[in-house]
């Protein structure tokens, strides 16, 4: 069968970021997102985009990973650009077209927030594309153990998000296989209003979701018959290590947000 | 109906570093009212060669030609009609309340009258023999009656060509029997049917030629004798009996088939 990636998926090639604790990687990007809601001029998210891309070059991901990666959001980035820039009269008229004016602040505003939208995607992208999903979810459920005490569930919160990591690829394969048997019997699925689209979809869609239960039903089998009763006593196959060049990392971190918000 | 593939090569996710070469220039014939039987091991390219032959792939170079017509140049619904593909675990893809509706929906889509459409419906699921079920939920059968009735879906189409990709896999013996009388029946009607498997036993029971693939390309073409004698890592179960007799016997000939390589013991014992 072809093989097809999605976006967002693991990329795995050697490099400094992809060798880091995943927890340091969490944490990290949980400050870089942090520090974009605080960034309050434009020149603060070029130097975001800055050390983003800094990070990618790091990773030794292809960069055309990253420039796909906002596709799926682009509708939201180019709507809340052109309405801002539309609506949002402050400083002066640009240019207009007869009741359509487009202002100087509202432009800028427009651009900020399209920005800002683009740079969450590529941080949480370059924490996604450098970390395999079982260590990000072994690494989330090391950060949110404290919750434990509060009797949070971590570890079947992180094994809920480890399945349904692991399954986004086989459901698109399925989806699919299943759009070409449907297509092999006349299906069409790109003709006609909105309605008769829709309508088209439910002999996709019908099969995928009978698939995903079947599918749960078996894994949970599967899991129980190797003796997996939840996380209480369970060990790891690979314990995770924080070590110097995780601190490392994680202070450069903080120092370049803290520098990006005083700015 | 004739369908020709003429260096047929795909490669999937072209100009990434993920790029696979899947078939690598196939070139293959299959005529009307023959049994084409397609083997090959996982991953030498079955699947994909099935698509290539109503278009749901298109060739990344060579073509693929229907009567002598490039598909490309074909409108597709058309061309999905002559040429019936069944995928791999087609009862995967059943969706609709009743079988009857399930099987409907290529006849309804091909834009048949509500008449005819009932007339094709009931003759696909008799040449599958299960008439009977049409009432009933799709979702609520045995795995047998399943694979039928998702079968029974493409030949609603009354294809010219019937493409079977592993239509066996995972069957009881009643079934898979029913399924090769179909296959016979289907020739007889001088229909054509490639059957992609990599059950060489079942493959030698139907097929009025066998091609092999390897690593996407044909490694072997001819009658089932030619190819399952010439290549003895792909003699099915009769072929390996048959063989090793030779070595002792050679006029035990070279069947191939059950019942001609128990007609062959037959003479040999009593002589």
């Amino acid at each position: 069968m072809g093989a097809s990636r999605s976006l967002g998926q693991f990329y795995p090639v050697d490099s400094p970021l992809h060798a880091l604790d995943p927890r340091a990687k969490i944490l990290a990007v949980a400050l870089l997102v942090l520090g974009l809601f605080f960034v309050k001029e434009i020149e603060g998210l070029i130097l975001m985009a800055v050390v983003l891309l800094a990070g990618v070059a790091v990773s030794r991901v292809p960069i055309g990973v990253f420039f796909k990666l906002p596709g799926p959001v682009l509708f939201i980035v180019v709507f809340t650009a052109l309405f801002q820039a539309l609506f949002s009269h402050q400083g002066e008229v640009l240019f207009g077209w007869g009741p359509l004016e487009v202002y100087g602040g509202g432009l800028r505003v427009g651009v900020f927030l399209a920005l800002r939208i683009v740079l969450l995607v590529w941080a949480a992208g370059l924490l996604t594309a450098t970390t395999g999903p079982v260590a990000l979810a072994d690494g989330l459920e090391d950060l949110l153990s404290p919750l434990k005490k509060i009797r949070f569930p971590a570890h079947e919160a992180a094994m809920m998000m480890t399945i349904a990591l692991r399954f986004i690829p086989t459901l698109q394969e399925e989806a699919s296989r299943i759009t070409r048997a449907q297509a092999a019997r006349g299906a069409g699925f790109d003709e006609g209003g909105p309605i008769r689209r829709a309508r088209s979809l439910l002999p996709i869609l019908l099969p995928l979701v009978i698939g995903a239960f079947r599918r749960a039903d078996e894994l949970a089998d599967a899991m129980e018959s190797r003796g997996y009763r939840g996380g209480v006593g369970r060990t790891r196959y690979r314990e995770l290590r924080f070590g110097l060049k995780d601190a490392l990392a994680l202070a450069v971190t903080v120092i370049v947000v803290a520098i990006l918000i005083s700015l | 109906m004739r369908l020709e593939l003429e260096e047929v090569a795909h490669a999937y996710s072209r100009g990434t570093p993920f790029e696979v070469a899947a078939l690598r220039g196939v070139s293959l014939v299959v005529e009307a009212g023959e049994v084409l039987g397609v083997c090959g091991g996982t991953g030498s390219g079955k699947s994909t060669l099935a698509q290539h032959m109503n278009r749901l792939l298109s060739p990344t170079s060579g073509r693929v030609l229907v009567d002598g017509v490039d598909a490309a140049s074909l409108e597709k619904t058309r061309l999905r009609q002559k040429v019936g593909l069944v995928f791999q675990f087609p009862e995967q893809a059943l969706f609709a309340p009743t079988v009857e509706e399930d099987v409907a929906f290529a006849p309804r889509r091909l834009g048949l009258v509500e008449e005819e459409t009932r007339e094709m419906v009931r003759e696909a699921l008799t040449a599958v023999g299960v008439s009977q079920l049409a009432g009933r939920s799709p979702h609520t059968l045995s795995g047998g009656e399943k694979r039928r009735v998702a079968v029974a879906g493409v030949l609603a189409m009354d294809p010219e060509v019937l493409v079977l990709d592993e239509p066996a896999a995972g069957l009881d013996p009643a079934t898979r029997e029913s399924l090769l009388a179909l296959i016979r029946n289907l020739r007889e009607t001088r229909k054509s049917v490639v059957l992609i498997s990599h059950d060489l036993d079942e493959v030698a029971e139907v097929a009025d030629r066998v091609c092999i693939l390897e690593r996407g390309a044909v490694k072997a073409t001819g009658t089932p004798a030619e190819v399952f004698y010439g290549h003895p890592e792909y003699a099915p179960a009769m072929v390996k009996v048959a063989s090793s007799l030779r070595e002792s016997y050679q006029d035990v000939g070279r069947p191939v088939r059950y019942a001609d390589t128990v007609r062959a013991l037959r003479e040999l014992l009593e002589r």
